[in-house]
């Protein structure tokens, strides 16, 4: 062999046992970097070892060529493997550095929270809507003429005695201004202006002269009407199981009573099975221990209330409902007290949260 | 309204509990809504004879009483009362017996006596309104010695607490409930008591009267009936405990027999003394306009023609239907006693007691409607237990008047409708259901049948009413159930509804708390805000009639609803941020001094660091800028551009208000709101230590969300130049970012580029800056701005081109570039 070669072949081994030492010894990513250069950089060992190829014979050049550029190729790997190690190992000791306390408290605003009752109301729209109801809305400043008359409440009527109604001074076309006393008089605003058929949940505010814990003077409604041909009471009863099993998560039991309402006939009230007992406590809160919840009236529209719509109620009937939003929200979320809604008592919503 | 169970006994034969009766009750319209029994836990009290009675040996205020209580029974009883007397029979209360309280007896030693138990007052027995205060309750001579008291004179009585519908006025007495629970029991028998057989009442009056005259139509009928030589006293036992049960103090006999007939059978009555009316005529009419009268409760009514008086020889004695007069009552001397049994129209009675407020037991039942032809039976009713209460003579013809009156008319039931509505529809049992309400089947035996209500059910009108006749007695439980078929038109929950879930889905995210304060609020509101005269909100649609001067005026800003919810938030002891927000009506004037109104959908924000605000963070602190942030996520997601204009709020702090409006196409923008520090003035007031940021938006002009305009990026690369300003602070605080960025979009124009649209891709401000390096009166505002167009590489020469001309007019505009 030629003593060229046999050099080479020696330089070979030298770098290559170099090359190992340094790269072993290399604990820090800039002796890394030196051993780079030393070996595979442009001025380094390695390098001018494959300059020197030109030396060889055109017979020995590829054998020895092979094995340098084999040789460059693991450096560079094993440069590659030692860096990602050691940069690993940097990383390791920097995230044990940069420990945090994970149990502090979040930076940034904490999520707000809803109110029972506009959340309750959104549920039912959403349910109701389901079961192809579209929502209508109405003023809350109402006419005397929509709030009773329309609603075969004349103003002699006893009926009006259920309802204490906050009233505004003076009189106009449409007799007295009020608040209405229920979301009743959508229905008859909706007939009025949509005609028959008609399927609409008419949810909002609602204003009684009564204050105490289980009567707010403003408290919220969801009046359904439903008017087509041939409407049956069965309907109703399909359409509020559906919904109140919706809206509670599970099926519950249904009871109607029969009651009396002047804007609907036959007329009932509808009681829920307890929410909170199912009916087997006695001694529930919740229901008293009766194991029913009544949370609204109903009924098959009266002929008056639907003339009044401007529908002829020899051809078309229906029936309308009205459940109690607040009454629904307190069930649903376990509430005693409905004064505590209005009160704007932040905190309240908070419930359990760090002040 | 309370029901006697022992009352209804003597109208109805019924083989049930009364358990069984609340139940099928409630669930056929008459919600029964609670049993009791008034007798509570009395137990062992027996009727006893006092045998014996003598001065306690020491003690003078007392008394030693051997009494009896059959059965060879002898007790030893001491009492304070002093209305007894040897003989007396009394109820006893021995030894081991409970009174209804629950107190139970034993003995007891009065100054060296040994009491066995006690006898007994009637306040003791649980019925204070039967006797006098003081003094044992002494029984009728007749009373069974050594039976329970609980057995006797109804005492251990079931009541039921009804809540009768409006439309049932028939209802409101005991024979009511009765005919009612024979349509619900058709087993059951009605009976009628005794004091119902018809009277002998031949005679004619003994004191002379004249005409009854009744020229106001809304008087259906009015009868009056004599009772002379009656002797005023109290009622028997049993009659005082039924009236106490029923809620009804016992008076004099005479009055008693009275509300006993209204209870038991609906009618009301009136009771005069024949010597105190002013004449011997009663007239009935409509009141003139303004006409003043003095009602028995001592208040002084102004009348209309809507109302009805009962005169006397001119004289108005009654407020027709309501209430009486102050002078006509009977009184302890009275031995002649004229009984008024009438009936007035539902309409008329119930005008008047709606508009003077007046609920009287009359008033009630006659504007549920009392059956017209009650009058004649419940009068000779009331006449012969007058003979057997007062002793008087009663068997004179009554005098009487009538009006016309409607008369039931026929109802016609068809299969057809039955079967729509209740899916059910057996038409001969439908009939006989009908039928037990005393709801005559006049004609028709297939599918169209035709039925005559009786005179006491005028609320049977309309098929319907028969309908549900049949439903309530069958129960609506067991009808099948289903849902409707397709609807004709797609459901919508229109723009409002689902932009009001939308805002409040961003700002809880946000972090906002929901709340809902009240639409009326305190008289004074508009001051507190400091709205002045000019500004519509300060005048907002008042109610006429308050529960309270602290909910009195109608919202017309969500602020003050905010601010109560703040202060509320802090009295509850929170101290951490409050961030709550509220949407709702608010009620608008059309103009200062128009009654029309316009109700407005607004939301509005509240933003509160806390009383409290340390955090171990930094950045934390929400101030106008935070809040800003919140009002353009709303706007901005439902696609709008804001734009903020330095703005003024009567409430809102100076310095520190913008009108917020949205861009609109043609480089119009509309007003839809502001965002405004609370004026320190009223966080002071509250006491708060500021700032208290709030917001306050018009929700209409969001309804409609517009398509958000979404562009693709370029990509090419932009090129970014920073540039800092030195503004100098006497230009003001107002405005300068919106002037800077004005100029430099203006300057930065496309134009000359050969590309069309904007060649300024964003302008962002990074940093503003006032200190150290900065001249004294400067700060120093710092941007970065993007170049980039959509479809090729911008030459370097082409960007230092157009920020060469950004620079320069920045310049010329008085902003001098660091």
């Amino acid at each position: 062999m030629n003593p060229v070669a046999e050099s080479i072949k020696e330089q070979i081994k030298g770098v290559r046992t170099a090359f190992e030492e340094a790269l072993a010894s290399a604990s820090q990513t800039e002796a890394l970097e030196e051993a780079r250069v030393r070996f595979t950089g442009k001025k380094g060992e390695l390098t001018s070892l494959l300059r020197s190829l030109g030396k060889l014979s055109s017979e020995e050049r590829p054998a020895v060529g092979q094995e340098l550029n084999a040789l460059r190729d693991e450096m560079e790997q094993k440069l590659e493997a030692r860096k990602v190690q050691l940069r690993d190992a940097e990383n390791e000791r920097l995230e044990a550095e940069e420990r945090i306390d994970v149990t502090l408290p979040p930076r940034g605003r904490p999520a707000g929270a809803f109110h029972p009752v506009f959340q309750t109301l959104h549920e039912l729209v959403n349910i109701m809507q389901g079961l192809g109801y579209s929502v209508a809305l109405g003023p809350e400043k109402e006419e005397e003429h929509y709030n009773f008359d329309c609603l075969n409440m004349p103003s002699w009527h006893p009926a009006r005695d259920m309802q204490d109604t906050f009233y505004f001074p003076g009189e106009g076309q449409g007799g007295r201004s009020l608040l209405r006393t229920h979301t009743s008089p959508v229905q008859v605003r909706s007939m009025l202006k949509y005609g028959a058929p008609l399927r609409i949940v008419c949810p909002g505010k609602t204003y009684r002269r009564d204050n105490d814990p289980t009567h707010s003077p403003m408290f919220h409604q969801m009046e359904g009407l439903m008017i087509d041909k041939d409407v049956s009471f069965s309907v109703l009863k399909g359409t509020i199981s559906e919904m109140t099993s919706a809206f509670f998560g599970r099926p519950l039991k249904n009871r109607f009573r029969a009651s009396y309402f002047p804007f609907t006939e036959p007329s009932m009230e509808l009681d829920i099975e307890c929410v909170e007992c199912s009916g087997r406590n006695p001694h529930c809160r919740v229901c008293k221990g009766t194991g029913w919840l009544e949370v609204g009236g109903m009924g098959m529209v009266h002929p008056a209330v639907i003339r009044a719509g401007g529908i002829d109620p020899d051809v078309y009937n229906g029936f309308a409902f009205g459940f109690g939003l607040d009454r629904m929200a307190m069930l649903k979320y376990g509430i005693s007290d409905l004064r505590l809604f209005f009160d704007g008592n932040v905190s309240y919503f908070l419930s359990g949260r760090d002040a | 309204m309370f029901v006697s169970w022992e009352l209804l006994k003597d109208f109805i034969e019924l083989d049930i509990s009364p358990e069984e009766a609340a139940e099928r009750l409630t669930l056929s319209g008459t919600e029964v809504e609670s049993m009791t029994r008034p007798e509570g836990k009395l137990k062992g009290v027996v009727v006893a004879r006092i045998e014996t009675l003598e001065k306690h040996p020491t003690d003078g205020h007392l008394f030693v009483a051997h009494l009896n209580s059959g059965g060879g029974r002898s007790h030893l009883c001491v009492t304070s009362a002093r209305n007894m007397k040897q003989g007396d029979l009394v109820f006893y209360a021995g030894a081991g017996s409970v009174l209804p309280d629950g107190t139970e007896l034993g003995m007891r030693d009065f100054a060296g006596v040994e009491s066995a138990g006690m006898m007994l007052s009637a306040a003791e027995l649980g019925l204070p309104d039967v006797d006098s205060p003081d003094g044992l309750l002494i029984l009728p001579s007749d009373a069974p010695v050594g039976t329970e008291a609980t057995t006797l004179y109804h005492i251990g009585d079931t009541l039921l607490d009804v809540s009768i519908t409006p439309n049932r006025g028939d209802l409101l007495s005991v024979v009511g409930v009765a005919r009612e629970l024979k349509g619900l029991f058709p087993d059951s028998t009605l009976t009628l008591p005794y004091w119902l057989r018809p009277l002998e009442q031949e005679k004619a009056w003994t004191e002379d009267f004249g005409a009854i005259s009744l020229p106001d139509k809304g008087c259906l009928c009015y009868r009056l009936g004599l009772a002379t030589g009656a002797k005023m006293g109290p009622s028997p036992l049993t009659a005082r405990v039924d009236l106490c049960h029923l809620g009804m103090r016992p008076l004099v006999n005479a009055v008693d027999v009275t509300n006993y007939v209204m209870l038991t059978l609906g009618q009301p009555l009136h009771a005069f003394d024949l010597n105190t009316l002013p004449a011997r005529e009663i007239t009935v009419r409509a009141a003139h306009e303004g006409e003043v009268m003095t009602t028995l409760d001592g208040k002084e009514r102004t009348l209309t023609p809507q109302d009805m008086l009962i005169t006397s020889g001119g004289e108005a004695i009654a407020l027709a239907g309501v209430m009486g007069g102050q002078q006509t009552g009977i009184n302890d001397d009275t031995h002649t006693v004229v009984v008024e049994s009438a009936c007035f129209s539902p309409v008329r009675v119930g005008h008047t007691s709606r508009r003077l407020g007046i609920s009287s037991e009359a008033a009630f039942r006659f504007s549920r409607t009392v059956d017209p032809t009650l009058s004649r039976t419940a009068l000779s009713a009331s006449l012969t237990l007058m003979r057997e209460w007062c002793g008087a003579e009663v068997d004179y013809r009554p005098l009487a008047a009538e009006n016309e009156y409607p008369a039931p008319q026929p109802v016609t039931l068809t299969k057809k409708k039955l079967s729509t509505y209740l899916s059910w529809d057996n038409m001969d049992e439908a009939t006989k259901i009908i039928e037990g309400f005393g709801i005559r089947h006049t004609s028709g035996n297939g599918d169209q049948r035709t039925f005559l209500p009786p005179t006491w059910r005028p609320d049977i009108a309309i098929e319907e009413d028969l309908i549900e006749e049949v439903g309530r007695f069958r129960g609506y439980n067991d009808a099948p159930s289903r849902l409707p078929g397709e609807p004709a038109h797609r459901a919508d929950i229109g723009a409002p509804t689902r932009l009001a879930a939308f805002v409040r889905q961003v700002l809880i995210a946000r972090g906002y708390v929901e709340v809902m304060t009240y639409s009326f609020l305190p008289e004074d509101f508009p001051s507190w805000l400091r709205l002045a005269k000019d500004d519509l909100r300060a005048h907002p649609l008042t109610l006429a009639n308050p529960i309270s001067r602290d909910q009195t005026a109608m919202r017309t800003t969500l602020v003050p609803g905010l601010l109560m919810s703040l202060k509320a938030t802090l009295a509850s002891g929170w101290r951490g941020p409050v961030r709550a927000f509220e949407q709702g009506r608010t009620f608008l004037r059309e103009s200062i001094d128009s009654s029309a109104h316009v109700e407005i959908d607004r939301v509005a924000g509240l933003v509160f660091n806390g009383s409290d605000p340390r955090t171990p963070w930094k950045g934390q602190e929400e101030d106008f800028y935070s809040v800003k942030a919140d009002v353009i996520a709303l706007i901005e997601e439902r696609g709008f551009r804001p734009v903020f204009v330095p703005g003024h709020e009567p409430f809102a702090h100076a310095g520190q208000t913008a009108e917020v409006r949205i861009a609109l196409d043609g480089g119009e923008s509309q007003r839809i709101g502001w965002l405004a520090r609370l004026k320190p003035a009223l966080e002071q007031e509250m006491d708060v230590s500021g700032p208290v940021c709030l917001f306050e938006l018009d929700l209409a002009p969001l309804e409609e969300a517009k398509r958000p305009a979404l562009h693709p990026v370029s990509s090419f690369p932009a090129s970014l130049r920073d540039i800092s300003l030195l503004v100098a602070n006497d230009r003001g605080q107002d405005a300068v970012a919106a002037d800077i960025a004005a100029v430099v979009r203006e300057a930065a124009q496309a134009e000359g580029t050969g590309t069309n649209g904007e060649i300024l891709e964003s302008l962002r401000l990074f940093d503003v800056y006032e200190g150290k390096g900065i001249p004294e009166g400067f700060r120093s505002m710092a941007y970065s701005l993007s170049y980039r167009l959509p479809d090729r590489t911008l030459k370097d020469e082409e960007v230092e081109a157009i920020h060469g001309r950004v620079r320069e007019s920045l310049s010329q505009r008085g902003y001098s570039i660091r």
